[in-house]
């Protein structure tokens, strides 16, 4: 709790939807995804066992990016549609480059694609140091010969803070698939405690590569399912089967209310919480019960001052696989047990829509739960034909819900129990 | 401004891992010497061997489901265990902060370059059948976090960054404000250099490096325990006083922003930099040095005898400045450490030693 509020005053959103929130936002709306049948470049087809994912069309960038210097860099996808998003959510907060000089940066953009070349070779006399695993390697280079072995993982920060002229801290974020809600979050305690005054916060990923894609199927993280075509992502559905993943990158601009209301600006939403935890049980499975999950909600809510009673929507972690929705089920039940408030709660997966953006996932998803407080109208979880006996709570399948949003949790886990929650309200006047 | 006037941090256990050696006594000790990459002959570096983790803290498996950088932070979150233990705390009041590198395996990935085209596609089937998942999991930077959270039983708040040299100043700022503004009673705050390979050095010529110049390298890590109270053991303890951070890779406003970082990690205890008995700082940067030029400043650092440690580098440091505060070699009641990261990262951070109220 703090006299400070903070709220989001610009975004920007980059994914298989399009290259602006808007259209994303409206096509959720109306119950669309943008996932797509998908093979890596350089693989003969039906070689690679995942076959869908929801890529972002490339192919329009240069209509973003052009008379930019990040089109002339080299750079890797993901800090393309990070750059994109960003400056799309500084012009749409407002704000001159000038009012942005003490501004921090905070960005999640997942790992640099040249890992896994290395990490073969760090273990030559292990077994996997075979032919296939070589070659593999060699066209990791063919794919991305420019991105995977020049770029550091924070090159995304620093060109928004160079490109924007930000002199506040520039931090970058590791922390899995709770990496852009980790930078929202902390954006949001630097603002509360006066650290800064205005933060551009998000994440930006893209693992459609051979080598990350081929990393989640091996951890059996990504869904090799086929029968369900482009209706694969069914989070919460008994017949999940991994996830989709997506690409792409979002961002937000974040300052009090006061600097908002000083200058004119409208919020979106008020950012009134953040709470994260580790789950302390499996690098390679989150806790079965949800315990880390439930104490990431838990302090989100006690940071922001919020009864459980009050919140009225969950933007799940629903990624679509069957441990992660199971548990995630159980954290809710566990924390808002008191009435069975979690009989009343409305709960939404993004992914569904859009597929999982890994590092970046929680980024467009926290510009989907502020949607849901401003316009009072909330995105389906869609593929959900047959709710698994363990998911048994109002996921509002199919179709946008029209319901009043007060408060919202934005959930995000990241692999190896990594969890955060952030917590939205709708913007009043008035606290 | 910053608000530090929550309830006092201190630290409270240290470890290090490095060329000098494994205890911050070693980096008192004789002078290490670079030597020659086995990848490029004409580099010098200060690697090390990759250490056994402690086998009463880690499953002995998670040795071979790390990469080198990994087992180095592990180790030395393996040694502050004991002191986290004895504190009794509830898990979930215990955060993990972690400066994690970008992972590059320590070997020459240029072999992979030339194996383009050796094979066909038929033997992406033999690698699925092949290839263990705990070897994708090492591509995951933030999952030996999840290693450390299990061993060491963190449930509390987290956070994983990866700034560069920075990154160790953004995990220690993060945890100092879990405990100061009571979200938890302790915090682990673990770092690793990032592994001595061929991608360091081209990612240093692709990116033009903000204070380029001849780097030399060194492998290591740092762990520190931070707590709500301050340790019994001694007459003295170090509190973290203060700290700052910034960023420019502008030439013409670096020296502005490096001002303003170091005015922020004063201004909590209302200091001018007169009042800091110590300055601890990389002395091979001369956009740092040239921070002090005209004060006559004694600047301290120990990075000659581990070489640039990246994202352990200010770690390490304090590690050492704890060290020495309680040993006889303590001088300073204020130390303050900076960093300034290739890309242009500033941070900074005020620690105050100080006599426990039992023992003035």
């Amino acid at each position: 709790m703090s006299a400070t509020r903070i709220v989001i005053t610009g975004m920007g959103a980059v994914t298989g939807f399009g290259f602006e929130w808007q259209s994303m936002w409206k096509k959720m709306l109306r119950g669309e995804h943008c996932i797509r049948p998908w093979q890596p470049e350089g693989v003969e087809d039906g070689a690679f066992p995942v076959r869908y994912a929801a890529p972002v069309d490339s192919g329009l960038l240069p209509d973003y990016l052009q008379g930019h210097p990040a089109w002339q860099m080299p750079l890797e996808k993901r800090s393309r549609f990070g750059w994109v998003a960003a400056s799309q959510a500084v012009t749409d907060s407002g704000l001159h480059l000038a009012q942005l000089r003490e501004a921090a940066v905070l960005c999640a953009s997942g790992a640099p694609a040249h890992m896994l070349q290395d990490m073969l070779l760090t273990f030559s006399d292990e077994p996997h140091e075979t032919p296939a695993w070589r070659h593999l390697m060699g066209r990791v280079e063919q794919v991305n010969p420019a991105g995977s072995l020049c770029q550091s993982n924070d090159r995304l920060a620093r060109l928004i803070a160079d490109g924007i002229g930000c002199e506040g801290p520039v931090i970058n974020i590791s922390s899995a698939c709770a990496g852009a809600s980790q930078a929202i979050g902390n954006a949001f305690q630097m603002i509360r405690r006066g650290e800064v005054e205005v933060a551009i916060a998000g994440g930006a990923d893209s693992v459609l590569s051979l080598d990350t894609m081929t990393a989640l199927y091996l951890l059996g993280a990504a869904s090799s399912e086929q029968r369900w075509g482009t209706e694969l992502c069914r989070p919460f559905d008994r017949h999940r089967s991994g996830l989709i993943a997506g690409e792409g990158g979002a961002f937000v601009v974040l300052e009090t209310l006061e600097r908002a209301l000083a200058r004119g600006a409208i919020p979106y939403a008020e950012v009134l919480g953040f709470g994260s935890s580790l789950d302390g049980y499996k690098v390679t499975a989150p806790d079965p019960q949800g315990r880390g999950a439930a104490l990431a909600m838990q302090t989100a809510l006690h940071d922001a001052g919020i009864a459980p009673q009050q919140v009225d929507l969950i933007n799940a972690h629903g990624t679509s696989t069957p441990l992660n929705d199971a548990a995630e089920t159980l954290a809710i039940k566990a924390v808002f047990a008191e009435r069975e408030h979690y009989r009343r709660l409305a709960i939404s997966a993004n992914k569904s829509q859009f597929g999982h953006l890994i590092a970046a996932a929680g980024a467009p998803e926290f510009i989907v739960t502020a949607l849901a407080c401003r316009h009072d109208r909330i995105t389906p979880t869609i593929n959900l034909h047959d709710a698994d006996e363990l998911c048994d709570l109002d996921y509002c399948t199919h179709q946008a819900v029209n319901r009043r949003v007060d408060v919202a949790l934005s959930n995000s886990f990241g692999f190896g129990g990594l969890n955060t929650s952030l917590v939205l309200g709708k913007y009043r006047e008035h606290a | 401004m910053n608000t530090l006037d929550t309830r006092p941090v201190y630290l409270t256990a240290a470890s290090v891992f490095n060329a000098a050696g494994s205890e911050c006594a070693d980096l008192h000790g004789p002078l290490t010497i670079a030597q020659p990459l086995d990848f490029d002959p004409a580099r010098l570096a200060y690697c090390v061997k990759t250490p056994r983790l402690p086998a009463d803290v880690f499953d002995r498996k998670i040795q071979r489901g790390v990469e080198p950088q990994g087992a180095r932070l592990l180790y030395c979150a393996g040694r502050i265990a004991p002191a986290l233990s004895a504190l009794n705390l509830p898990s979930q009041r215990i955060a993990l902060m972690a400066a994690i590198p970008e992972v590059d395996g320590p070997s020459s990935c240029w072999d992979a370059v030339q194996a383009i085209g050796e094979q066909p596609d038929a033997l992406l089937a033999q690698l699925f059948a092949h290839t263990p998942p705990l070897h994708a999991l090492m591509m995951l930077n933030s999952s030996v976090m999840a290693h450390v959270a299990q061993a060491l039983h963190c449930n509390g708040p987290m956070g994983g960054f990866c700034s560069q040299g920075n990154a160790g100043v953004d995990a220690l700022i993060e945890a100092f404000h879990h405990i100061a503004d009571g979200r938890a009673e302790a915090a682990v705050v673990v770092s690793s250099s990032p592994n001595i390979s061929p991608a360091l050095y081209l990612r240093e010529n692709a990116e033009c490096p903000v204070n380029a110049g001849p780097q030399l390298y060194g492998e290591g890590a740092a762990a520190v325990l931070l707590t709500s109270s301050a340790p019994t053991s001694g007459p003295m303890a170090l509190r973290v006083a203060g700290f700052g951070r910034g960023y420019s890779a502008s030439p013409e406003r670096s020296n502005a922003v490096a001002n303003s970082v170091i005015k922020q990690a004063l201004s909590q205890e209302k200091l001018c930099l007169s009042d800091v008995e110590r300055i601890v700082a990389d002395t091979q940067d001369s956009r740092l040095m040239s921070l002090f030029a005209e004060t006559g400043r004694v600047i301290h650092s120990s990075r000659q005898m581990t070489g640039d440690l990246g994202a352990s580098a200010l770690l390490t440091e304090v590690a050492l400045t704890f060290h020495d505060d309680r040993s006889e070699r303590a001088q300073a009641h204020y130390t303050l450490l900076l960093n300034h990261s290739r890309a242009g990262h500033w941070g900074a951070l005020l620690l105050a030693n100080e006599v426990m109220e039992k023992h003035a």
